[in-house]
């Protein structure tokens, strides 16, 4: 059974603070599918971004495990962390988080290059998934020559490039207007389905949350609610 | 190397603040070689003039004895040391010298001229008559071009000498020397055996000038004489352990000055990166997240600090040297006599004081790079990430 998970949070508890207690993870227990586009919700401050960054293996949690495809993130020294962030993981936050001093097509080749991956050959990759998120004729524009939107779309580029098994998101259109939140959405969802990854978004726009495959509900740390389509994915 | 294009990336948005550590790295650098090489020129100038102008090792007589008797053999003796190149036996006196009513007391050394020249080419400095008109052991002296001015009297004057063991004994003048050091006011040769009757004391003398071919073997050549003959051998280095010793606590100073002036230029590059880490704090999360490990987080920051300093070298390299040349062809409007007979600030343009003052200044740039780029690599990513 177990094999057919890619993520599998057991008990993950994160507690931040050593004279206030902040019990930012409360013993939170889930399981993701490969190729899921899910999303995460609840209220300002109920440990939303809290579980990406244990997904993302940015942060290490008080206790619980995590393990992806079978091995324990967890657990990992400094430099497996980085290579699994490197190769299994792509970010998407909600500021673009591009390097200012390079061009497009450069901040997409970035992940590949930490890889070891041949220029000439990041290049050709990184070329494919920006003419994918419709920036073919933006490749040498700097951050501050692009809109938001165009931006993000630059982001998500950079996110896939090094073909993640898993894309976490951040509040990804937290900082776009509506139209351009729908068109980010529209092209994430057409991404999942393009490369079969599994997509993780932290989101506080329940419409968008409404259009995924199966939302999370956090409150205080706990998960209040997990359902595909309306159904429980498993009874709280 | 992506930490390559992300260290370029970074100095070349920010030129304009680079470039003012790079000046700074760069001057430090000019100003040390140019320091150094004039150190290695006076030293330099310092020691040639030393070992040309004097003995490198003088063999003088045992404890509590004023002569070096049966000299012939402890000549022999030394002259078959291996180093050795030549050596000259003199008997020193001191005597007063008279010209009409000038009267000039003097050190008066009997030589055997050819021996003596191969040991100190007096030769060289004759500025009258020649050195070797002494081989003659007739009653002829060669005197310093002060004193015969002191004296004044010229070439085939006559000079009367006294000593108070002696009666009054004439010698003409066969040649005037001139070193341009205070031997020339108060220093005159004259034919060893006639010294050795004048003084009442033949077949002995007062000492030996040895020439050696390293002169910076010396000591030990000294030494090996003192061991195998007994008698007592002093190295020009000992001889002039003062200024030695000056010249070294000088240098040791000197480069104390050398670790400020760096330390200066070194804290340029630490306030640049600094400045650069906290801009960057969220592009360093942001690598963080898409795996560049913390050691390449490290290297991009050192390689900052690298690169700056490194330019900095450079243009201080060209700028010392072309500093160096324009001082070296400087001509100074001194007497001669002052400095050692230069006309020119001496400076000895060696690679070494390049590869030094390079090596140096990387080496501090590198420790001030360290600070910054420690505290870059070792950010928590999402603190790093939310700081934007
Ligand atoms: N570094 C931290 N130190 C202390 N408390 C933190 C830290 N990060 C988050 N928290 C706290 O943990 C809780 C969850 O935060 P977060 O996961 O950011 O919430 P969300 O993303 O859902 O808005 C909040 O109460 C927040 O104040
Ligand atoms: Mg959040």
């Amino acid at each position: 059974m177990s094999d057919e998970k890619i993520i599998e949070i057991r008990n993950l508890t994160r507690v931040y603070g050593d004279g206030v207690e902040i019990r930012a993870l409360d013993g939170v227990d889930i399981d993701i599918e490969p190729g899921e586009f899910l999303a995460i919700v609840g209220p300002s401050g109920s440990g939303k971004s809290t579980l990406l960054h244990q997904i993302g293996i940015l942060d290490t949690p008080t206790s619980g495990t995590i393990l992806l495809k079978g091995v324990d993130i967890t657990k990992m020294s400094d430099r497996e962390r980085s290579k699994t962030r490197n190769r299994e993981l792509g970010f998407i936050f909600q500021y673009h988080h591009l390097l200012p001093d390079f061009n497009a097509l450069e901040n997409v080749m970035m992940p590949l290059l930490i890889k070891g991956v041949k220029r000439s050959e990041a290049k050709k990759i990184a070329l494919d998934l920006l003419e994918e998120v419709g920036l073919s004729d933006r490749i040498h524009h700097r951050t501050t020559q692009l809109s938001g939107g165009e931006n993000q779309r630059v982001a998500i580029a950079r996110a896939l490039v090094n073909n993640p098994s898993i894309v976490i998101g951040d509040e990804p259109t937290g900082n776009l207007d509506s139209k351009k939140s729908d068109s980010i959405y529209e092209l994430l969802r057409r991404l999942n389905r393009e490369h079969n990854q599994t997509f993780i978004l932290v989101t506080h726009d329940e419409q968008m949350a409404a259009k995924t495959d199966r939302v999370i509900r956090i409150v205080d740390g706990k998960v209040v609610e997990d359902s595909r389509d309306g159904v429980p994915v498993r009874e709280i | 190397m992506f930490e390559l294009d992300i260290a370029m990336k970074h100095i070349r948005s920010r030129h304009r603040q680079t470039l003012f550590s790079i000046i700074a790295v760069g001057l430090s650098v000019a100003i040390i070689v140019v320091s150094m090489s004039m150190l290695s020129g006076y030293t330099s100038i310092l020691i040639d003039s030393t070992v040309e102008k004097q003995a490198h090792i003088t063999v003088l007589p045992k404890e509590n004895e004023d002569y070096i008797h049966l000299y012939h053999g402890l000549e022999k003796h030394v002259y078959d040391m291996e180093g050795v190149e030549a050596v000259s036996p003199y008997f020193q006196g001191e005597a007063a010298l008279q010209h009409r009513h000038d009267v000039e007391g003097v050190v008066l050394y009997g030589i055997n001229p050819e021996d003596e020249n191969r040991v100190v080419n007096r030769e060289r400095d004759m500025f009258a008559g020649e050195f070797t008109s002494l081989a003659n052991p007739g009653s002829r002296i060669v005197l310093g071009y002060k004193l015969a001015k002191n004296l004044d009297v010229g070439m085939g004057d006559t000079v009367t000498a006294q000593i108070p063991e002696s009666g009054p004994t004439d010698f003409t003048i066969t040649g005037i020397f001139r070193t341009g050091t205070p031997a020339d006011e108060t220093t005159a040769f004259a034919n060893l055996e006639r010294i050795q009757d004048f003084y009442g004391a033949g077949g002995v003398v007062t000492g030996m000038g040895v020439r050696i071919s390293d002169v910076y073997t010396a000591e030990t050549l000294a030494n090996g004489i003192e061991i195998e003959t007994g008698y007592d051998a002093i190295s020009w280095i000992e001889q002039n352990a003062d200024i030695l010793n000056l010249l070294e606590t000088s240098e040791s100073m000197v480069y104390f000055f050398y670790v400020i002036i760096f330390a200066i230029s070194g804290f340029g590059i630490a306030n640049i990166l600094i400045m650069i880490v906290m801009e960057k704090v969220g592009e360093i999360g942001m690598l963080m997240a898409m795996g560049a490990p913390r050691r390449s987080i490290l290297l991009i920051f050192l390689l900052e600090a690298g690169i700056l300093g490194m330019a900095g070298v450079m243009i201080g390299a060209v700028l010392g040297y072309v500093s160096c040349l324009l001082i070296a062809s400087y001509t100074i409007p001194v007497p001669p006599e002052m400095y050692f007979g230069m006309d020119h600030l001496p400076i000895v343009i060696n690679a070494e004081n390049f590869v030094t003052a390079g090596v140096f200044a990387m080496v501090i740039n590198i420790i001030a790079g360290m600070f910054p780029a420690r505290r870059a690599s070792k950010m928590n990513p999402v603190e790093a990430i939310q700081s934007v």
